[in-house]
């Protein structure tokens, strides 16, 4: 008698590619043929999976047809199968797997759109972590907000693309065909920030120094390390609109010695 | 953002022996706007796993109503046991809202660590019996209450089942302590794809152990040679034949928690409350049974 991992392995096989027989022998066969059982599930896993997808990249589905989209999502699906049930956190791949997916070659501006289309989706799903209240900082002394590194909000996502993903994905939503025509790929790099604020997700452009510097705040950096200038209009625009939208989760300070380098109380 | 309510803010968890409706996502704005008179709710945890919008939906629900928190991915029959941090998911969303009750099915969806998108049905045998209990005990440790184990609907059976699917639910309660889930729908589903007699596996759940009823449509498929199957869609009304047996059901086991579940082609809120109400009528009308019977 087959174990149960055999039988499941079997009858995982061929659920997920095409099927080698062996999970058939294991089904009852009667008055239905144990292949036309085995195809309810495979239809119903695909139809739940491929749903799953569709969720999460609805601009890409509008922009290259549901048809298409459901071709595309069957061949990742069998290559990168969920890990989990919880399928929010499904798909993190498929813009890397598009941009190699041969059929969809011409289409460059595509894995960029599914990268945004990623970020939004898991901005939307991150925790709720409550935002850092600006007025924290308010008490510290000039050495001590030096040693400020930032813990970014759980949904803030930053992006570094190639084509105006953010633009088509409005155009797409927009059903503005026009605009979407008008749309120029020329290629130029762009900046975005992903953000599940109190109104829901937003996507801002960031400049390549904007972007440099939300970077190195994220990362752990602390503020003496991103911004050895910290009077820079920029900067103190840029660390002003995080704190008002929320973007930062809290902070800690980090020890001195540590970041003696970076220390300039004597300067100040 | 603050979501944060205190329990005291919130009506009792407890379930009580009246029909619920399965809340899915295009009904959260109108339950909260018009409060329906549905008794409770229940949800896909899997739902409702992350933050934003969706949780905060449900918490406001949940200031109003008693929920139910029914899982569809945890694979009570894994063979390499149960997914740590999908569990843990499961116990953070059972701590912040408080459910009534929590449920899982008798299936498996879990192979190697890939999840496969469909509940399959577990062969029904020795083995399979140790490693769904085995499962059960550490959910229910994880969440330190009892759980419900519900009956699938299914297509296929395996050639080497040794046991019925009835009496593997009664010993995986017997053993774990665990309670069943009886998914009426599923029964006739089940029943009609393979011969089984439906009444006799209702006759077979200890009443004391059954604490839930689910109510839902299915669709018949026809296959390319003549035959046809039944198909767990949720997407449309419960059909006559399901209602017969759902009256045999609260017959048997007396007034229990009812769900209708809607789950594709979803309809207006109110086609689902008034499926609830017609479960209500019949969980209210008077009947000895010979749940309260014994008990008595």
């Amino acid at each position: 008698m087959p174990t149960l991992r055999e039988i499941q392995r079997a009858v995982a096989r061929s659920i997920r590619s095409p099927d080698d027989g062996e999970a058939l022998r294991h089904i009852a066969d009667d008055v239905i043929a144990a292949a036309d059982r085995l195809d309810i599930y495979r239809n119903n896993a695909a139809a739940t999976l491929v749903g799953a997808l569709r969720i999460a990249y609805p601009a890409v589905e509008k922009l290259v047809g549901a048809e298409f989209f459901e071709g595309a999502a069957r061949i990742y699906i069998e290559r990168y199968p969920p890990r989990t049930a919880y399928l929010n956190d499904y798909g993190a791949e498929f813009a890397d797997f598009l941009g190699a997916f041969p059929a969809a070659a011409e289409l460059t501006y595509l894995p960029d759109v599914a990268r945004l289309e990623w970020a939004v989706s898991s901005a939307l799903n991150a925790p709720d972590v409550p935002a850092l209240d600006p007025s924290a900082l308010a008490g510290l002394a000039a050495s001590e907000l030096d040693r400020v590194r930032f813990v970014p909000h759980p949904s803030v996502r930053l992006l570094s693309l190639h084509h105006p993903a953010d633009v088509i994905w409005r155009a797409v939503f927009g059903g503005d065909d026009a605009a979407l025509a008008a749309i120029a790929l020329t290629g130029e790099p762009l900046w975005l920030l992903v953000h599940r604020g109190r109104e829901g997700v937003a996507v801002r452009r960031l400049t390549q120094e904007e972007a440099r510097l939300t970077a190195m705040l994220c990362s752990g950096s602390a503020l003496s390390e991103a911004m050895p200038e910290r009077d820079s209009a920029v900067f103190v625009a840029l660390l002003a609109d995080h704190l008002a939208q929320g973007r930062f989760a809290g902070f800690e300070t980090c020890e001195p010695d540590r970041e003696r380098k970076n220390e300039r109380v004597g300067k100040e | 953002m603050s979501v944060a309510s205190a329990p005291t803010e919130r009506v009792p968890g407890l379930i009580p022996a009246l029909a619920g409706v399965g809340l899915r996502f295009p009904h959260h704005q109108a339950v909260i706007e018009r409060k329906p008179p549905v008794a409770w709710f229940e949800v896909h945890t899997e739902n409702y796993m992350g933050g934003g919008a969706p949780l905060r939906y449900l918490e406001a629900i949940r200031r109003d109503y008693p929920l139910s928190l029914h899982g569809v991915g945890l694979s009570l029959g894994r063979v390499d046991g149960l997914d740590a941090d999908h569990l843990d998911r499961i116990a953070r969303l059972a701590a912040r809202i408080e459910p009534g009750l929590v449920s899982e099915h008798l299936s498996w969806s879990i192979s190697d660590g890939d999840y496969l998108g469909d509940l399959l049905p577990l062969p029904l045998t020795e083995e399979a019996l140790d490693v769904v209990c085995d499962n059960v005990d550490r959910f229910q440790q994880a969440l330190g209450r009892q759980i419900l184990v519900e009956n699938p609907s299914s297509y296929l059976r395996y050639r080497h089942s040794t046991i019925t699917e009835s009496e593997f639910l009664v010993v995986v309660a017997r053993r774990t302590g665990c309670g069943t889930l009886c998914d009426v729908n599923n029964i006739f589903v089940s029943a009609e794809n393979h011969g089984w007699d439906a009444v006799a596996y209702l006759e077979a759940l200890p009443p004391a152990e059954v604490k839930e009823l689910h109510l839902a449509g299915h669709t018949v498929k026809q296959l390319s040679d003549g035959a046809v199957l039944r198909i767990d869609d949720h997407g449309s009304a419960v059909e006559p034949a399901v209602w017969t047996l759902f009256r045999q059901a609260v017959l048997r086991f007396g007034a229990r928690p009812t769900m209708i579940e809607w789950d594709s082609n979803i309809p207006p809120l109110d086609v689902l409350v008034e499926q609830a109400d017609q479960a209500s009528a019949i969980l209210l009308q008077p009947h000895e049974s010979r749940a309260d019977a014994d008990a008595a």
